[in-house]
C-alpha cells in the first residue's frame, strides 16, 4: 500500500502555488498583504523542502525546511511588519502599471521557465537536476529568482525593492534544494542569517531614506548620477 | 620553488576572525556604556588582529606550511595570509588616521560618543567578516562571509547621513546584495557539477581547496555559465565593469578612512573571491583568461575615461579604483604563475598607494574645511607640504612611475598577459597606464601648485598641516609604498606563497 499521498505530485502542486504566492508578492500594492503573500511563499518554500526530504529520503532536509520556515516566514516578515508601519500603507506606483505588469510576469514566466527547463542539460548537467522532480525544481528556482530581478527593476518603492531582494534570495535559495542538497544545516544557516541581517539593515536604511527624502521613491536617489 | 608546502593543524585560523569580531561587538555594547573608550577598543582589538596575522604568516613563509583548524573548514595559506595582513594592517592606520579626523568633521554632533563607537565597532566587525572570508575553506561560506563584509561596511558608507550618503550606502547595499546572489548560484553549480563527478566520490566537494581536482573534469558549458556567474558576483563586490555602479558613489560619500578602507581592502576581497574560484578554472579553459582580458580591459578604459570626467577629487579616485581593479582581476584572470603574481603583487601595492591618496585628500577635506574639488582649490602644496607629499607619492605610484611600486606591479602584469598572447590586452594596459599617470599629475598640479586659492569655510592663511596622527598615517603608507618599489623583494616570500598556494589548488 503505497503513501496516501504521492510526494512527486505534491512537490508539484506545491510548485505552482509557489509561483503564484511569488507573483501575488511581487505584485500586490499594499505593503502589508505583500507581506502576508510573502509568508504564505515562503511557507510553500520550506513545505517543498520538507518533501523532498520526503521523496529523496534525505531526512536532513526536515531541519533545513525547519530552519527556513522560521527565517523565512516568521523573522523577515516580523522584521517588514515592524518597519512597514513607518511608511506609506501603499507602494509607490511602479514604472509599468498593474494590468501591464501582470500580463508581461505571466508570459515572460511561462517563457523563461520553458527555456530553462528544456535547456537544463547545458545550465547544470548533474544527475539531480536531470530528473523530475528536481529538474522542475530548479527551473521554478530560477524563475523565482528572475522575478526578483523584475521586482527590482520595475518597482519604484524602496520597501518593495526589499521584498524583491527576498524573493530573489528565495529563488537561490530554492535552487540549493536541488543544487545542493547535502549541504550542512551550518551553511544553510549561515546563507539564512545573511539575508535576515540584509532585510534589517535595508529597512532601516529606508527608514532613514523616508525621514531624510519624504519619499520611498528610489528614482529620487540619483542626484549621484553624473 | 619549493613545491611541498605542509598542512599544520593549528587556532591560529579561528583567532584571527573571533578576535576582531568580539572586539567589534564589545565596541558597540560598550558604546552604550561608557561613551569615552570605543578608540582605545579599536586599537586593542587590532593589534591583537594584527599581531595574529603577523604570526600566521611568520608560520606559513617560514615553514612552508598552510595552518587548519575544525577539520580543515578554515584554511590559512600565503593568500589568505596576504590579505589578513593587509586588511590588519590598514585597518590600524585608519584607526591611527580616525581619531582625529573623524571627530574634527563630525564636531558640535551631540551624538559624536555613539556615532564614534558604532564606527570603530563596523571597522571591528568588517574586519572579523574579511578575515572569515580569507579563512575559510567552505564553498558556500565564502558567499556567506563576504555578503557580511558588504553588511559590515554598508552603515559606514551612510555614516554622516546626508541625502547622498543615504543615496551612496543604498546602492552599495542593494547592488552589491544582488549581485553576489548570482555569485551564491554560480558556485552552487560548481558544487553540484563536482558532486556529480564519479572521481569526486567520497571527497569533501565543499572544501575549495578540492575544487581543482574537479575543474579539469567538469563539463565546459557548466563550467562558463558558473565563471559567468561568478564574475558577475564578485566582480560586482570588486568593482569590475560593467558591475561598478555603487563604487563611486560610496567611496566618494563615505568618511576619507572609510574610503582608505573600500578601496583598500573591501573591494579586494571580491578579488580574493575571483582568485579562489575563477582562477582555478583559467589554467584549464582557455576561454576564461580571454574572457577575464576583455572584461578587464573594459574595466581599466572606462573606469580612467570616467575618471578624467571628474571634479570631485573623490570621485576621480573611485574610478581610478575601478581602473585598477582592471588589473589586479585581469592578472588573477591569465592563470599562469607570472600572472597570478602579477595580479597579487598590484593588489598589495593598489592597496597601500589608493589608501594613501584617499587618506591625503581626506587631510585636504580637514585643511580647507571640507572642500573635495579641485576647481574650489589650488596652491595648497606650501601650506600643506607633508600632505602635498603623500599625494604626490601616491599619485606617482599609481600612475607607474619608477622606483615607485606601482611600476613593477604594472610590468609584471604586461608581461603575464604577453606571456599568453593577449598583445592587444597588453597595449590596452599600458595606454591606460600612462593615462592614470598624466591624469593623477593634473590632479595633483591643480590642488598643490599654483596661486593659493580656497574657495571654502577655511580662508586660505588659515590652511595648515593636519595633525601629526593623521601626518603619520599618510606617511607609514608612503614610506612602505616607497620601499616595495625601491626594494620589491621583500614582498616576495609572501607573494610567492600566495600564488603557489593557488597554482596547487589549479593542479588539483
Amino acid at each position: 500500500m503505497g503513501p496516501a499521498i504521492d510526494p512527486g505530485k505534491l512537490i508539484v502542486t506545491l510548485m505552482a502555488v509557489h509561483l503564484l504566492a511569488s507573483i501575488l508578492t511581487a505584485e500586490t500594492r499594499n505593503l502589508r498583504m505583500a507581506t502576508i503573500a510573502l509568508i504564505f511563499q515562503s511557507t510553500t518554500l520550506a513545505a517543498i523542502i520538507a518533501v523532498f526530504g520526503v521523496l529523496r529520503g534525505q531526512p536532513w532536509l526536515y531541519a533545513w525546511s525547519a530552519s527556513a520556515l522560521v527565517t523565512k516566514a516568521v523573522i523577515i516578515p516580523a522584521l517588514l511588519f515592524a518597519h512597514i508601519g513607518n511608511f506609506p500603507a501603499r507602494e509607490l506606483r511602479p514604472i509599468i502599471g498593474f494590468r501591464v505588469s501582470i500580463a508581461l510576469i505571466i508570459v515572460f514566466l511561462l517563457v523563461f521557465y520553458r527555456f530553462v527547463h528544456t535547456n537544463m542539460y547545458y545550465i547544470a548537467p548533474t544527475p539531480a537536476a536531470g530528473v523530475e522532480p528536481g529538474r522542475s525544481c530548479l527551473a521554478m528556482a530560477f524563475t523565482v529568482f528572475a522575478l526578483g530581478i523584475y521586482v527590482c527593476i520595475i518597482h519604484r518603492d524602496v520597501v518593495k525593492i526589499v521584498i524583491g531582494i527576498i524573493l530573489l534570495e528565495n529563488g537561490a535559495h530554492l535552487s540549493l534544494v536541488t543544487l545542493a542538497p547535502s549541504l550542512p544545516e551550518t551553511t544553510v544557516l549561515g546563507i539564512s542569517s545573511n539575508i535576515v541581517v540584509a532585510t534589517w539593515l535595508l529597512l532601516i536604511l529606508a527608514g532613514r531614506i523616508y525621514k531624510a527624502l519624504g519619499t520611498t521613491d528610489t528614482v529620487t536617489l540619483s542626484e549621484l548620477r553624473r | 620553488m619549493q613545491n611541498v608546502i605542509q598542512t599544520k593543524e593549528s587556532l591560529l585560523p579561528l583567532l584571527v576572525f573571533l578576535v576582531p569580531t568580539a572586539m567589534g561587538v564589545i565596541t558597540l555594547l560598550i558604546g552604550r556604556i561608557r561613551r569615552e573608550f570605543h578608540f582605545e577598543w579599536a586599537l586593542l582589538g587590532l593589534l591583537g588582529t594584527l599581531a595574529v596575522s603577523v604570526e600566521i604568516t611568520r608560520q606559513i613563509i617560514t615553514q612552508n606550511c598552510v595552518l587548519t583548524a575544525w577539520n580543515e573548514n578554515f584554511y590559512v595559506d600565503g593568500l589568505s595570509a596576504l590579505m589578513e595582513i593587509l586588511g590588519c594592517g590598514m585597518g590600524v592606520i585608519i584607526v591611527l588616521y580616525s581619531f582625529r579626523y573623524i571627530p574634527h568633521r563630525l564636531r558640535g554632533d551631540p551624538a559624536l560618543p555613539s556615532k564614534l563607537s558604532l564606527y570603530y565597532g563596523l571597522l571591528l566587525l568588517f574586519l572579523g567578516m574579511m578575515n572569515w572570508t580569507c579563512a575559510t575553506n567552505n564553498i558556500v561560506m565564502l558567499y556567506v562571509s563576504l555578503e557580511f563584509t558588504t553588511l559590515a561596511t554598508a552603515f559606514l558608507v551612510v555614516f554622516y547621513g546626508s541625502r547622498q550618503s543615504l543615496e551612496a550606502g543604498y546602492k552599495y547595499l542593494v547592488l552589491v546584495t544582488i549581485g553576489v546572489l548570482f555569485g551564491l548560484v554560480g558556485l552552487c553549480l560548481i558544487y553540484s557539477a563536482a558532486s556529480g563527478l564519479p572521481q569526486m566520490a567520497g571527497r569533501r566537494i565543499l572544501l575549495i581547496t578540492e575544487l581543482g581536482s574537479a575543474a579539469k573534469l567538469m563539463p565546459s558549458s557548466v563550467v562558463l555559465l558558473a565563471c559567468a556567474l561568478l564574475v558577475a558576483g564578485f566582480g560586482t563586490k570588486a568593482g569590475l565593469v560593467p558591475f561598478h555602479a555603487w563604487l563611486p558613489d560610496a567611496h566618494a560619500e563615505a568618511p576619507a578612512p572609510i574610503s582608505a578602507l573600500l578601496s583598500g581592502v573591501v573591494i579586494k576581497v571580491g578579488a580574493y573571491a575571483l582568485a579562489r574560484t575563477v582562477a582555478i578554472f583559467a589554467a584549464t579553459y582557455p576561454a576564461v583568461p580571454v574572457f577575464m582580458a576583455v572584461m578587464c580591459s573594459a574595466t581599466m578604459l572606462i573606469g580612467i575615461v570616467m575618471a578624467w570626467a571628474q571634479d570631485d577629487v573623490k570621485r576621480l579616485l573611485a574610478f581610478h579604483s575601478v581602473s585598477q581593479m582592471g588589473y589586479i582581476a585581469e592578472g588573477m584572470g591569465m592563470g599562469t604563475y607570472l600572472g597570478i603574481y602579477a595580479g597579487l603583487f598590484h593588489l598589495l601595492n593598489h592597496t597601500l598607494f589608493k589608501g594613501l591618496l584617499f587618506l591625503a585628500i581626506g587631510a585636504v577635506i580637514h585643511a580647507t574645511g571640507g572642500l573635495r574639488r579641485m576647481s574650489q582649490m589650488s596652491g595648497l602644496g606650501a601650506k600643506i607640504p607633508v600632505v602635498a607629499l603623500c599625494f604626490f607619492t601616491g599619485a606617482l605610484a599609481m600612475g607607474g612611475m619608477p622606483p615607485f611600486n606601482g611600476f613593477f606591479s604594472k610590468f609584471t602584469l604586461f608581461l603575464a598577459v604577453t606571456q599568453r598572447h593577449l598583445f592587444w590586452a597588453a597595449v590596452i594596459s599600458i595606454a591606460t597606464s600612462l593615462l592614470t599617470l598624466a591624469c593623477m599629475a593634473h590632479v595633483a598640479y591643480k590642488i598643490f601648485w599654483g596661486p593659493l586659492r580656497v574657495e571654502g569655510p577655511t580662508p586660505a592663511e588659515e590652511v595648515k598641516e593636519v595633525p601629526r596622527t593623521m601626518q603619520a598615517a599618510m606617511l607609514i603608507l608612503a614610506i612602505l609604498t616607497l620601499a616595495v618599489g625601491v626594494i620589491p623583494r621583500l614582498t616576495y616570500p609572501l607573494l610567492d606563497n600566495a600564488t603557489r598556494c593557488i597554482m596547487k589548488i589549479v593542479a588539483g
